[in-house]
């Protein structure tokens, strides 16, 4: 696999001058597109969510029994989604994959984003955004503390330090590319990569303290990201609403989370192959691996899916049958069978080896899994609580337009993020591209003996 | 201020023999800097020691107890008895604990780095721009003229392509 994944005819200088030129030489479409995406997100997210703070939640769909709605599935699906992105650079750099090396900058910037949006959901969610910081645990004259039995609390922790991680992950891993670009730029670029890059010369001891930082950080963001995840599922699997009490949750939501993200990460590779030139960087073989990888993710989830549904109904009880039966035949069933088309049928195309190394396929099924993934959450939230216990306890929930605005600026907003990503962050890694090259070989002159050589002084 | 000669080389194999050369004939410390990571440098320049891993260490020790401490405290000093379960709920806090030891892991990992690793550094040190591309550099230390010639000569016979002076 490892030879297969080295770019062909590349040299160290080739690598430097491509990615340089990803950074500097902006054209057209790129404005465009990033103009487009600004007004996206300031007309889908930031107007509709001032107008539901002028005029107070109630421009949400959601309401008594359905206090849950897209801005929660909206905060899972991007918790979700950043998920692959730091955790396979993380468990591929400790098993020395080498297929990671070109693809994994990127995919670190996906989770770093996708939190950034997360945590933006949680915002707009809380109605009042203006008193997050009471979830701190900060001396105030109110003797107000959080209460860390929690699993609110649990999520505040956990974000904070998946965030804080996956941001020295990423920028830990860029030091020595931002030296490499601060040689070759100039003005207020110039003077930005001398800051980001900390005074950085490539020295043997600069290399030995990276590598073990870095190695260090690995190990300890794996068990983290699991965790971020399993905590989510918390949110619900602690209460006992029909359908969301199940010990399963965790894994479940791990699962679907790494396999989301990893769709994602698809997407991404896909649109930074093309638009930014690097089809000699990100190749076939990245599109075969992360496919093989999204097979076996598929398989899990769908595992998964049915245990959830066999436990539910060998348990008996009314309560989780009625649950189930609901989410499989009633009001929002069109939902549920569309998300079992696009996350557990649709991947079986993987299987073909031609499809996983088919560019634009590969993009429509990434996109569609997320579409599916998108609607799980949507089916956990928005459903559950919706048909728990007593029927007069029931009711029904449909997103408002406020709502569905925002889930469409969120999507821009990410974008936006990751635009100005792609031209200030090298976004394939210099020298871990490098590694994956032929060693340079000596000039044949000096080695069949040479020229004597001169003082240069 | 001291001077120091700077080799050269096309390929990382060159400058590391040329480096175990410049240690073996009475040099101080070469230092090979390169645009990636060489794993067979150690084996050339001597073992290297990180102290990362106490600072990992001793920040996941601080931030475990401090998290433990932070859930535990709150809940002694705000009392809200709950069903008659106890006031320190292990199950909950051992999660606050969990995210808290990662935290301060990841934040003193980063601090052994800088410190280790001398960063932030952005006074004028050796640097060769080269090496950020496709050279690969050995730089030695050299008390006087003679010493640099010698230092010279044996970059040279190495295969070094060129050898600069730089007085730091």
């Amino acid at each position: 696999m490892s030879s297969d994944a080295r770019p062909q005819e590349l040299t160290y200088a080739d690598v430097n001058r491509d990615v340089v030129r990803s950074l500097v030489e902006t054209g057209s479409k790129y404005y465009i597109t990033l103009a487009c995406s600004i007004g996206v997100m300031l007309a889908c997210f930031f107007f509709p969510w001032f107008y539901q703070l002028y005029y107070g939640i109630g421009a949400a769909g959601v309401n008594h029994p359905s206090v849950w709605g897209t801005y929660l599935a909206s905060f899972i699906f991007w918790i979700g989604l950043s998920h692959s992105g730091t955790l396979l650079s993380c468990v591929l750099h400790i098993t020395n994959s080498e297929w990671r090396k070109a693809m994994y900058r990127s995919a670190e910037a996906m989770t770093l984003f996708s939190l950034c949006v997360a945590a933006m959901m949680v915002m707009v969610h809380v109605g009042r955004p203006w008193f997050i910081h009471w979830a701190l645990p900060y001396p105030n004259q109110m003797e107000m503390w959080p209460n860390f039995r929690s699993p609110l609390m649990f999520d505040v922790m956990a974000i904070t330090t998946y965030l804080t991680g996956s941001s020295i992950f990423i920028y830990m891993g860029s030091i020595p590319d931002f030296a490499a670009v601060r040689d070759r730029t100039t003005g207020w670029r110039h003077h930005m990569y001398v800051l980001l890059s900390l005074g950085w010369r490539g020295t043997d001891l600069e290399w030995h303290r990276l590598r073990w930082a870095y190695t260090f950080l690995a190990v300890l963001i794996i068990p983290l990201a699991v965790s971020v995840h399993s905590i989510v599922s918390w949110d619900f699997a602690l209460s006992i609403v029909p359908a969301l009490h199940q010990t399963i949750f965790a894994p479940y939501f791990v699962v679907g989370a790494i396999y989301s993200g990893t769709a994602g990460i698809v997407t991404v590779m896909y649109f930074l192959r093309k638009y930014m030139n690097f089809e000699q960087y990100i190749t076939k073989v990245h599109f075969d691996n992360l496919g093989k990888l999204l097979l076996v993710l598929s398989l899990i989830w769908t595992y998964i899916n049915i245990v959830e549904i066999f436990t539910g109904w060998y348990g008996g009880t009314s309560t989780e049958g009625e649950a189930i039966r609901y989410r499989l035949f009633g009001y929002y069933a069109p939902l549920y069978w569309e998300m079992i088309l696009f996350c557990a049928v649709a991947p079986l195309l993987m299987i073909s080896r031609r499809f996983r190394t088919s560019f634009v396929p590969m993009l429509i099924l990434s996109i569609l899994i997320n579409i599916g993934m998108y609607t799980e959450r949507f089916l956990i939230v928005g459903t559950s609580l919706s048909r728990q216990y007593l029927p007069d306890a029931w009711g029904l929930y449909v997103p408002s337009l406020v709502e569905l605005s925002i889930i469409v600026g969120s999507v821009a907003m990410f974008i936006t993020l990751f635009l100005i990503f792609v031209k200030i962050f090298p976004s394939v890694s210099i020298y871990e591209v490098k590694e994956t090259l032929p060693e340079p070989e000596p000039e044949p002159a000096r080695a069949a003996g040479g020229p004597e050589w001169q003082p240069t002084r | 201020m001291a001077t120091h000669a700077i080799g050269l080389f096309e390929t990382p194999s060159e400058a590391l023999a040329a480096a175990g050369e410049l240690k073996g004939s009475g040099f101080g410390q070469p230092s090979v800097i390169s645009p990636i990571p060489l794993e067979t440098a150690e084996e050339v320049l001597g073992e290297k020691k990180s102290v990362i891993k106490r600072f990992t260490f001793f920040g996941a020790l601080f931030g475990g107890i401090g998290g433990f401490t932070l859930a535990a405290g709150t809940a002694v000093l705000y009392l809200h008895p709950t069903g008659g379960r106890p006031i320190i709920t292990w199950p909950p806090f051992l999660i606050i604990t969990y995210e808290m030891t990662i935290l301060f892991g990841i934040l003193a990992t980063v601090l052994g780095f800088l410190i280790s690793a001398r960063f932030p550094a952005f006074r004028d040190r050796i640097y060769v721009p080269e090496a950020a591309v496709d050279k690969f550099a050995v730089a030695v230390a050299c008390e006087d003229e003679g010493i640099f010639e010698k230092a010279e000569a044996i970059l040279r016979g190495a295969g070094a392509g060129e050898v600069r002076e730089v007085t730091e």
